[in-house]
């Protein structure tokens, strides 16, 4: 597999390039919708390496259709001029009755697929691409839906799945969902992400998924079976790092994850 | 057998502080409220912390929650979104409260400054800037702040105070603001309202 890290703003961009000069990374992951208003040509030639483009904030279920239209509009010039290796973005909830949450909401899956296949399958016309839809770290006790609901959404769609590693050890915690329950979606999938996570302050402890800290053993358990599941030496995984952005333990578990998924580092 | 409880039934609890504890304190539910609402206090005081101060006993930072408390019910009352916005209405809020005495123009500007900044880094329209202005009536003159979106991947988002040789006229309401879709301010299209 092809291992990349994620590029959100700024600072970050000299570690990346030494990631890349080193052969730690094959690809970089960019956060695409923080940079629209960056020249396309700029973003294309930041760094020596191919691109993925991922949309945090598209919130394509929730935006009024002209403004989708204009997002999309600047998201397929910046999608021609990379050529990205994928395009990913978001199923969540953004707001509730207009107002905006700043922690994101899980949909219901069951109740909310008719309108979320629609959606999606019109964001994809909108971009021009498949898009490759992240399940949601689950808290509460609906995320035990959450692997039929992306199958039936591939399915209806046509999309993929980026599949968070971590996210899923997160539900697996937090409402008992198995992470063998998600076989048949890691077998699709061509797209991963996986990230440290922490505990709660408040009791009982929920697992969060927070990018700011080492891969814990279970998730490094999780990455072997995904290993043993994915097959096609171009599928991609992004070790995502949001916090705490010390080199030294970024580099240490980079490589922790090219051990256990990818090819050697090409010239460390 | 517990009750099963999906994140969209907890939706109204995100928002609405004050009907955390109906989730029953000790539950996965009000866990995952807390969690979201400590991102909501953050958010806030990471940001600005001088408003640790304002309830502090000599000096000395508070928890914030005499002001936290307060401001989410008042949001709540009035539906206001957490979006850019946020820091805008809590200064509105503020200005209103027992504490507005003690509210100096540094953290007026610091509040306008961290909703320039969220702007530049959260609003996905073709607008590349945001000017906000206060209305000077009512507690003096403050100068512009700016806001501008990343314009290349080194660099992040930028904020600027302008002091301009021809002020704009005053803002309807306590703050006033506009965008701009190029990189210089070369117009004044007019103040809109900060909305809910």
């Amino acid at each position: 597999m092809r291992i990349g890290f994620n590029f959100t703003l700024g600072a970050t961009a000299p570690m990346v390039r030494r990631l890349i000069a080193a052969g730690r990374i094959d690809y970089v992951e960019l956060l695409v919708d923080n940079f629209l208003a960056v020249p396309p040509a700029q973003i294309a030639a930041a760094f020596d390496a191919p691109v993925g483009l991922h949309i945090m904030f598209s919130k394509f279920m929730e935006r009024p259709e002209a403004e989708l239209d204009e997002l999309a509009m600047r998201l397929t010039a910046i999608i021609r001029e990379t050529r990205p290796i994928y395009v990913s973005d978001h199923i969540a909830r953004f707001t509730h009755r207009g107002r905006h949450l700043l922690h994101l909401a899980e949909i219901d899956y069951p109740g909310a697929f008719e309108r979320v296949a629609d959606r999606v399958a019109r964001w994809q016309d909108r971009l021009g691409c498949t898009i490759a839809f992240e399940n949601y770290p689950s808290i509460m006790d609906g995320g035990r839906d959450a692997p039929d609901f992306f199958r039936r959404l591939t399915a209806r769609t046509g999309c993929t799945v980026l599949f968070d590693v971590s996210n899923a050890v997160c539900a697996t915690h937090n409402c008992g969902l198995p992470f063998e329950a998600w076989t048949e979606v890691i077998r699709s999938a061509r797209q991963f992400h996986v990230a440290g996570y922490d505990h709660s302050v408040g009791q009982p402890p929920i697992v969060l998924d927070t990018h700011d800290r080492a891969l814990a053993a279970d998730t490094r358990a999780a990455l072997a079976l995904c290993r043993a599941l994915v097959t096609d030496p171009e599928a991609t995984i992004t070790y995502e790092r949001d916090d705490d952005l010390d080199e030294d333990r970024i580099i240490a578990d980079i490589d922790t994850l090219r051990a256990v998924m990818g090819r050697e580092p090409a010239h460390v | 057998m517990s009750e099963r409880r999906i994140d969209s039934d907890l939706l109204d609890h995100l928002t609405v502080p004050a009907r955390h504890d109906e989730l029953g304190v000790g539950s996965r539910a009000w866990v995952r409220v807390d969690t979201s609402l400590r991102i909501y206090w953050h958010t806030l005081f990471d940001i600005c912390p001088g408003l640790l101060r304002l309830d502090g006993e000599d000096g000395q930072p508070s928890d914030g929650m005499s002001i936290f408390r307060p401001f989410m019910a008042f949001a709540a009352e009035r539906g206001l979104s957490f979006d850019w916005t946020y820091y805008l209405w809590v200064d509105v809020w503020l200005q209103g409260s027992g504490f507005r005495d003690r509210v100096d123009d540094d953290l007026r500007l610091t509040l306008i400054g961290a909703a320039a900044a969220r702007w530049a880094v959260t609003d996905r329209s073709p607008a590349v800037g945001l000017v906000i202005g206060t209305r000077s009536a009512d507690r003096g003159p403050l100068p512009l702040v700016a806001g501008w979106k990343p314009a290349d991947l080194e660099g992040g988002r930028e904020i600027e105070t302008l002091e301009l040789e021809d002020p704009l006229p005053d803002p309807a309401t306590p703050f006033g603001w506009f965008t701009t879709t190029t990189w210089s301010l070369d117009h004044f299209p007019g103040w809109r309202d900060l909305p809910l």
